[in-house]
């Protein structure tokens, strides 16, 4: 149970780059990611923009091309699995395969197959959907499908909590190699642009005309967005026995849920304090001993103000102290696979010694008067690092990587 | 296992009773929740059937406020959420709020939210979806929805496995407990029955009586098998570490003794069925428990009427048991309940808790032709009296998920 577990493979998809040293250049330089939504009419809505991923095709990833349809959050996933997988430099051959498992978060799964399914009866009638369609749906294939490609007989699951799903997809796989039930995991989120999701935060006003600005005054929103992050995870004494590359450890998490309403957050936080304390508690520390935050910064009103009370009341004077960035300033927001990506810029921040920035920062909110790394980088020692994020439902998670110590 | 683990409630909503005595007695006496479809219309299909629950009011449990735009999933989970922990005598204030965690496998019972949120936009325009169904188009509303009506503000957390997701619900939140991150656990599986998911069931093929002239009929084991019929049910455990209980002097149902989850990544079919997989889940189970093959009293099977599951699972059986396949009781209680889908797995460790308390074993109800391939004790049609002291709980899902629980008779 004392088993350390740490991150040795990064795999990115993401709206402003695919493979690590693409998206973590792209994301100390503030590039944002931007763009119109192609992918259906949004004439009869007042927004129209999203992040999307660029140049990807699935077939560049997989050995013998597709040969099986799956659907575009499996690719997402399995290409960034396969980017981590090559970043380990632990080669497939030598993971024995009944040890090695798949623990991802989704928010909506395969969600563009239901749409397609949807399309096609609404406008030929349910007898034209190939049932076989309806099938690739469920997110269980989302797992399914990363297990069938590298052939691992491990554990498999899919934890869909929503925009915070890939910290609980990453604290699970942590439990299972301290629990002796796999020894290397392949550990994170992925989702595709989800027309339903635009569709239903459009409705409630929370899409932003043109930009994501978290934390700033003028925030109009969150931008919906689309991509894949995977992590190697495995224990401290088989990193070492191979000689592993180790990004960062991961210490601790901590979950808990508001109970108090399914698309608001709670407006003093609870939940969101009670996850943190809980990750602090989790991974033996003091608040004092973090030096980064990766914030939920969805650069929605309600969010951004909850966040920065509860950040406050957990860290108290040393809240100011803190390196706070929202890197959904840049990707918008990933939902599944956003606290997964976010681990990955810990884990790279740690490494690397640089925080990636809160970009389109411009005018200081008087509630929100944290320090947020405002569009430019910062050359900065990380040794702990905070990943929050939240969801719909209440379902907040911390997540706490530290650099690599002996 | 260093942290033992107990089961102090449980709670049941099913086509065969809407709380723990009732659904006892008809699973024990062999009834049938399957019945015609009333929920939708299903009159332009060949299968006509599921196991549906036909006297679950969600005002009874919930009351009226607040629930007009919740959908039937979430409903069920809810309420069967409030029936477990009324019977484990536990409360938001036990052990505090932010101790008690709910962990519900769900994978189909949102599909028809999303898809209703979906089509209403491509009918009416998407700048006319009613916002208040959008919350129901997350996977994971179903466990929050529960979250507030039992003030739980510990973990919250959905497994989406499909088949396995019940019993993997169960795994995942014995696995957080093992580890002390909670007190108390509710977990289990819901799956309200919708008419997308049988309909992407039925044009698929997979349902019993979905071919013309097919009799449509859930006989697990039976050789006259020709697909499943859709169940619904909300099945759920309250979990807690064994000096918990104890120290609050809390009624112990059974032990978690062990589990074990492996994947399969090998594409199945009658032709082709590697047991490898499923018969190393049985033994990390096993091992985990600290018993072994010729102490398990009881099986419960997942087989569910399906052609080549059935037989798969038989097969994983006879591999793991050898000798002593023949003298292992395996009663497939989908018989009688139809496949729950998501809530199977923690359906039949309900059925498993009840039969190691009441020392009888609960029947595979339709079997009348025995089929050489799933030559197993079957327990046919009649339910068994014998002392229970260790259950194997299987769910082989197919999507590759393999998983195993074996609950005990707490000493």
């Amino acid at each position: 149970m004392d088993k350390r577990i740490v991150i040795t493979g990064l795999g990115v998809i993401s709206p402003i780059g695919n493979q690590k040293d693409l998206f973590w250049d792209a994301l100390i330089s503030g590039t944002s990611g931007v763009s119109e939504v192609t992918s259906f009419d949004t004439s009869p809505f007042k927004v129209h923009k999203g992040c999307f991923v660029k140049d990807f095709n699935y077939d560049d990833y997989t050995k013998n091309g597709s040969s099986r349809e799956i659907g575009k959050g499996s690719q997402f996933a399995i290409a960034a699995a396969k980017l981590a997988i090559e970043d380990s430099n632990i080669g497939l051959n030598n993971i024995d395969p009944e040890r090695a498992g798949v623990s991802i978060g989704t928010t909506a799964g395969e969600i563009q197959i239901l749409e397609k399914v949807n399309y096609i009866r609404h406008e030929k009638g349910e007898d034209s959907v190939d049932p076989g369609l309806f099938l690739m749906h469920p997110c269980v294939n989302m797992p399914s499908n990363i297990s069938i490609e590298f052939g691992f007989k491990g554990p498999s699951t899919i934890i869909p909590t929503a925009c915070a799903a890939g910290n609980y997809a990453i604290g699970y796989a942590c439990d299972l190699i301290k629990l002796g039930r796999a020894d290397i995991m392949l550990a994170g989120g992925s989702d595709p642009f989800s027309k339903v999701a635009f569709v239903g935060f459009s409705r409630l006003n929370a899409i932003a005309p043109d930009i994501c600005q978290p934390f700033d005054k003028n925030r109009k929103g969150l931008l919906v967005g689309e991509g894949a992050g995977m992590l190697v995870l495995e224990s401290l004494e088989g990193a070492l026995a191979r000689n592993a590359n180790i990004y960062a450890e991961i210490l601790g998490y901590g979950l808990s849920c508001d109970g108090y309403h399914i698309t608001i957050p709670h407006p003093e936080g609870n939940g969101v304090t009670s996850a943190m304390e809980k990750a602090l508690i989790n991974a033996k520390i003091r608040p004092e001993d973090v030096q980064y935050m990766s914030a939920h910064g969805t650069g929605t009103v309600a969010n951004d103000k909850a966040e920065t009370i509860s950040i406050k009341k957990v860290f108290g004077k040393h809240a100011k102290n803190l390196a706070i960035s929202s890197i959904k300033s840049m990707l918008g927001h990933t939902m599944g696979a956003a606290s997964a990506i976010e681990a990955i810029a810990c884990a790279l921040a740690i490494k690397e010694g640089v925080v990636p920035p809160t970009i389109n920062y411009e005018t200081k909110d008087p509630e929100c008067d944290l320090d947020f790394v405002p569009n430019v980088k910062r050359e900065m020692r990380v040794d702990i690092a905070m990943n929050n994020a939240y969801a719909f439902g209440g379902n907040n998670s911390s997540l706490i990587l530290k650099k690599f110590t002996d | 296992m260093n942290n033992r683990l107990v089961i102090t409630g449980i709670s049941v909503l099913s086509s065969i009773g809407v709380n723990k005595d009732e659904f006892w007695i008809n699973l024990t006496n062999g009834a049938s929740g399957i019945k015609d479809i009333t929920l939708f219309d299903v009159s332009k299909y060949n299968s006509k059937k599921a196991g549906e629950i036909t006297d679950f009011d969600a005002k009874e449990y919930l009351g009226k406020k607040g629930i007009r735009h919740i959908d039937r999933t979430s409903l069920l989970v809810s309420s069967a959420a409030k029936l477990a922990m009324e019977d484990a005598n536990i409360t938001h204030e036990t052990y505090g709020a932010d101790e008690l965690g709910i962990v519900i496998g769900s994978t189909y019972g949102s599909i028809d939210s999303i898809s209703s949120f979906d089509l209403e936009g491509l009918k009416e325009g998407p700048t006319f979806v009613n916002p208040m169904e959008f919350p129901n188009t997350v996977l994971n509303a179903p466990a929050s929805r529960v979250s507030i009506f039992c003030n739980a503000t510990g973990l919250n957390s959905t497994i989406s496995t499909g088949t396995a997701s019940g019993l993997d619900a169960i795994i995942y939140a014995s696995d957080f407990l093992r580890l002390g991150r909670g007190k108390a656990v509710v977990a289990g599986g819901v799956h309200g029955l919708t008419p997308d998911v049988f309909w992407g069931a039925y044009r698929s093929g997979i349902l019993s009586g979905s071919r013309n002239g097919d009799i449509e009929i859930s006989a697990p084991f039976d050789k006259r098998r020709n697909g499943f019929i859709i169940g619904e049910a909300a099945a759920l455990l309250v979990i807690e570490r064994l000096e918990d209980a104890l120290e609050r002097n809390a009624k112990i149902y059974a032990e978690i003794k062990g589990y074990g989850c492996t994947f399969n990544p090998d594409k199945v079919s009658r032709d082709h069925i590697d047991t490898t997989q499923g018969v190393r889940c049985i033994s990390i189970a096993m091992k985990d428990a600290g018993i072994n093959s010729e102490d398990i009293s009881y099986i419960s099977a997942c087989a569910n009427s399906s052609m080549t599951g059935d037989i798969m699972e038989a097969r994983i059986i006879k591999d793991y048991f050898g000798d002593n396949a023949d003298k292992v009781p395996v009663s497939a209680i989908k018989s009688m309940t139809g496949e729950c889908l998501d809530a199977s797995g923690s359906l039949q460790c309900v059925a498993g808790v009840l039969a190691i308390n009441n020392g009888i074993i609960p029947p595979t109800i339709n079997y009348q032709e025995k089929d050489e391939e799933c030559n197993l004790d079957c327990v046919p049609n009649n339910s068994r009296e014998s002392e229970v002291n260790n259950v194997l709980i299987n769910s082989f899902s197919d999507t590759g998920n393999i998983s195993a629980v074996i609950i005990s008779k707490y000493s």
